[in-house]
């Protein structure tokens, strides 16, 4: 096991030779572009995935980020072929999956529950894809002696899953879903079932595994959390739709509507009459008659507009600016490295105010009076 | 989350519609319901017909009600069951609730003193209690030493000795139904109850007792149903006035003339069973039956009924604890705390004492050296054992009994399998109408059955045949093995068997790899079951046997009147030990179940 495992790929069957579409960094892409066209699947009345449109790139990450029930990990059933479709279309490459049996396309797979088999040790279950696949045995044990370092599991190659942690199992499944170096990995809220600091550590592990093996990730979560951090496109669903597409970045900042905005991270949605316009900065008021200009993206009516404020966008003063606006503070909360505070403005909507503890601001009272204020930057007006 | 498991969509999308047909596990169903149409369903069809074919439809059944013997001896197998079931429930409940609160050591071995007996032929340990109640038995013998009698007495063959006999033999049946339900209760809510200022009465009345009113309900009627079928042990411990109506069937079955009346008799047996269970299943859903959990249904909207139905017995529940129980609490409360302890732990010591004790003096006396039933023995002796095994009678139906067995648990584990397959992963509709049919047999009194396939077993000259006769006790064996294999299936995290598909196995490797292992100490169980039940058999064997196909059971059915001596003895103490080593194997399926359940 002397040369580093990383890139000998082209092993029968494995994936196709280093792809020559490049990309922005020199890592080999073995992954492939799936195209989902108008998928649908339903349940009686229930759409529980309502005409989906989705392009992955070769060797993308994506992350499809969603509640329960938004149809996140019905979409992966149907393109692990553990579903069928009742309508549209799934292309691998290029071809149609609909006719190929799940064990059959190929894949690599991840389970929230693990799902090792219980019955066969750490090393029996990692060789379990090529074993399938009818690889020779000494390819077999070299493939899963490698896999089983990058993961840090040699030592635990003869154990059977029962005797491990819920982290090392994990790693075990990983483990077992990229052996093969399959061009699509689909991982089921893999972290889930993993305390905090585990989730943590495992999530640039696979970060690191995908710039490694260059596969095609598509990866199932409702934590926002781990969506913004290891995608390179996250596809936000409700109900059975994609609502918003795109790099983490800009769904954070840019969210397309009220569920995004309050799904990805913590934010303030600010009620806002529209007084005015000079291309994309308007100036807006709010029941509180505040006024503030804010940016957005397209040209919008006048009438009556919700905007995201951020909660860490929100400067606070104790005496007013001119650009401020009263807030009586009903909780403040110490959290470490910043300062949660809530607090109730003069027309009753409630703002929620993080701030870095750098301007080591004494904790205000319940009750206190702070004076908030944001800049157009700081606020996006949702259409 | 939408987690959808497999059972609901065929495994993938086939090239054609027949293929896909094919594939649809459902098909599995297919062997067990043809096997059970062809030697269950069309007996019992053909058992109506023949009861029917009188001058008119009437003319048999009018005789049955006119003719006051059968008569009164239905009035007396009501009376009789619905006595047993009260007795069953008076002990079962504190039985179940004392396993449920001890711990470790103490809950094992009482729980075992429970499910050990539920395994042991219903003959085997009606014969204990006649050896226990026998003029030189230990009851006598202990009597008259202390002196309460001056002579050894009759204490066998009255109505007082058949109660106590079929309570003995029914409350395991009491004991486990009741404790399914009282094990799935949260320990937290009694801590809660307590917490919230409710003495331990308060707790029992107004918690456990509504909450397990389900499973007082299922054990009640369980037993009840069973009590009415029954027919070895009011033979054996009864006298001549408390012949059971299952007793007439067997009876009237050596007449060649009685044909048509006979039916007639069975078929109103049969109709009391299915009218109980009817009610029954109205009250509790017919999943009672298996003690099951209800099978995952494909549509949401079955789903529906059954919680409505879920919230009326609660508060059916909750209305009963308020009118009756809480004049009654205050009372009780006047009491000391531990009374009801106390309480629980007699009668459920009791009842442990009354399950094991029969079992071992019967194990004591095998080693008898005495030529006679007589406790304690004078002394030690392996003198029965020689004979058993030198006996070339007892030794062929030894193994004639195990060659049965083996086909029998052979045709309903290969049947079984399949349909617990077909049951839990097919896409079908009525999988709840399907699962009743299979598991039905437990509930048909044992007696019907036999006079049914008698019928049939003429026909095809079947009649004392081996495989005739695995057949009919797999019958019964079969629902045994789909009600394990189903609850084990279910237990196999279907994310397992997607990870091996997605990683290139194919549905048969998915099931030689994953699924099959999964369940394999619940096959092994089932196995062993099946095989215990056609090894223990009677009933149908009286039916369908011939003078040259002697069973086991059989053999000791005919010398239990005769030969009361210490061979009996010995046969009983095999089967324990049988019963014993199988439950030992079978010990990490019955945990794992229970952890399942909780």
């Amino acid at each position: 096991m002397a040369e580093p495992l990383a890139l000998r790929v082209g092993h029968s069957g494995a994936g196709v030779p280093a792809s020559q579409s490049g990309g922005a960094s020199e890592r080999q892409v073995i992954g492939s572009r799936i195209v989902v066209r108008d998928a649908e699947k339903r349940y009686g009345q229930f759409h529980a995935v309502n005409r989906i449109n989705l392009d992955i790139e070769p060797g993308e990450f994506i992350t499809l980020l969603g509640p329960s029930g938004s149809g996140k990990t019905t979409l992966l059933n149907l393109l692990a072929g553990f579903q069928n479709l009742d309508g549209g279309e799934i292309l691998v490459d290029g071809r149609p999956v609909h006719n190929v049996p799940t064990h059959k396309r190929g894949f690599g797979m991840v389970f929230q529950s693990y799902a090792l088999f219980p019955n066969m040790t750490v090393t029996q279950n990692v060789a379990f894809p090529l074993r399938m696949a009818g690889v020779d045995r000494a390819t077999t044990e070299r493939r899963v002696a490698e896999t089983l370092e990058i993961m840090r599991l040699s030592d635990h190659a003869n154990k059977s899953p029962s005797e491990m942690s819920g982290g090392q199992q994990q790693r075990v499944a990983i483990a077992r879903a990229i052996v093969m170096r399959p061009k699509v990995v689909l991982m089921d809220e893999p972290l889930s079932a993993l305390d905090r600091r585990l989730r943590e550590s495992i999530q640039i592990e696979i970060r690191d595994l995908h710039q490694t093996i260059g596969s095609t990730i598509l990866f199932v979560t409702h934590d926002q959390g781990e969506a913004l951090t290891m995608s390179d496109r996250i596809a936000v669903l409700d109900a059975g739709r994609i609502v918003q597409i795109g790099r983490p970045l800009d769904i954070y900042r840019h969210p397309s509507n009220r569920f995004v905005a309050s799904f990805v991270g913590e934010s303030n949605l600010i009620e806002a009459e529209i007084m005015q316009k000079r291309g994309t900065t308007v100036t807006l008021k709010n029941r509180a008659s505040y006024v503030f200009d804010a940016e957005s993206r397209d040209a919008i009516d006048v009438g009556r507009v919700t905007v995201l404020v951020r909660p860490e966008r929100i400067a606070i003063a104790n005496e007013p600016t001119a650009s401020s606006t009263p807030v009586t503070v009903t909780s403040a909360i110490f959290l470490g490295e910043i300062l949660r505070i809530e607090a109730q403005m003069d027309g009753g909507d409630t703002l929620l105010i993080r701030c870095t503890d750098t301007a080591r601001r004494p904790l205000p009272d319940v009750g206190d009076r702070l004076h908030v204020s944001w800049g157009p930057e700081d606020c996006w007006v949702l259409t | 989350m939408t987690t959808i498991s497999l059972s609901e969509e065929p495994r993938h999308q086939a090239s054609s519609n027949l293929a896909m047909k094919l594939k649809n596990p459902a098909l599995l169903l297919l062997p067990a319901v043809a096997f059970l149409s062809f030697i269950y369903l069309l007996p019992l069809v053909d058992l109506i017909r023949i009861s029917i074919s009188g001058p008119s439809w009437l003319t048999y059944f009018q005789r049955v009600f006119a003719v006051p013997l059968y008569w009164e001896s239905l009035v007396r197998t009501m009376h009789i069951s619905v006595t047993v079931a009260f007795l069953c429930l008076l002990f079962g409940y504190p039985t179940a609730l004392l396993i449920h609160r001890t711990r470790g050591i103490t809950r094992a071995l009482i729980a075992t003193a429970i499910v050990l007996p539920y395994f042991i032929a219903i003959l085997i340990r009606t014969y204990a209690w006649m050896v226990l109640l026998g003029r030189n038995g230990p009851v006598n013998k202990f009597l008259v030493s202390i002196g309460i009698l001056s002579e050894p007495v009759q204490l066998l063959f009255h109505r007082g000795t058949v109660l106590l006999g079929m309570t003995a033999v029914l409350l395991p049946l009491m004991v486990l139904t009741i404790y399914s339900s009282v094990s799935r209760l949260d320990p937290g809510l009694t801590r809660a109850a307590l917490a919230s200022g409710a003495g331990p009465i308060a707790v029992f009345w107004r918690v456990l007792l509504p909450l397990t009113l389900p499973g007082i309900g299922a054990g009640f009627l369980l037993v009840f149903v069973a009590a009415i079928g029954f027919f070895i042990t009011p033979t054996l411990l009864g006298g001549p006035g408390d012949q059971m109506f299952a007793m007439h069937i067997t009876q009237q079955a050596d007449s060649v003339t009685s044909e048509g009346f006979l039916q007639a008799l069975g078929v109103v047996l049969l109709l009391i069973t299915l009218l109980v269970v009817a009610i029954a299943g109205r009250f509790l859903g017919l999943e009672f039956i298996w003690g099951g959990r209800k099978l995952t249904e494909t549509t949401a909207g079955k789903v529906a009924p059954a919680a409505t139905s879920a919230t009326a017995r609660r508060s059916f529940g909750s209305a009963f604890a308020d009118a009756i129980g809480w004049p009654l609490l205050r009372l009780f409360g006047m009491l000391p705390a531990s009374c009801g302890t106390w309480t629980v732990r007699l009668m459920g010591g009791l009842v442990v004492a009354l399950l094991i004790l029969p079992i071992i003096v019967v194990m004591i006396i095998s080693f008898s050296s005495a030529s006679y039933l007589t406790f304690p023995p004078p002394g030690f002796s392996l003198r029965w054992y020689e004979q058993f095994f030198s006996d070339t009678n007892w030794m062929r139906a030894f193994w004639t009994s195990a060659l049965i067995a083996a086909v029998s648990a052979f045709i309903a584990v290969g049947l079984g399998t399949c349909a617990a397959l077909g049951i839990v992963r097919g896409n079908v509709r009525g999988k709840s109408a399907i699962m009743l049919l299979l598991v039905s047999p437990i509930i048909v009194p044992p007696v019907v059955l036999g006079l049914s396939l008698y019928t049939l077993f003429l026909k095809f000259d079947l009649v004392g045949s081996v495989f005739g006769l695995a057949a009919a006790h797999a019958i019964g064996g079969l629902p045994i093995v789909v009600v394990i294999l189903s609850a084990a299936l279910q237990n196999v995290d279907s994310r397992l068997e997607q990870a091996a598909s997605v990683h290139g196995a194919s549905s048969l490797t998915v099931l030689r790899l994953v699924t099959l292992p999964a369940i394999a100490p619940g096959l092994a169980a089932a196995t062993f079951f099946a095989f215990l039940h056609s090894f223990d058999e009677l009933v149908l064997t009286l039916f369908l046997s011939s003078a040259q196909l002697k069973t086991l059971p059989l053999m000791l059915w005919g010398d239990i009147y005769y030969r009361l001596n210490p061979v009996l003895a010995v046969v009983s103490t095999l089967e324990v030990l049988l019963v014993v080593g199988g439950l030992f194997l079978a010990r990490p399926v019955l945990a794992t179940s229970q952890k399942a359940t909780r």
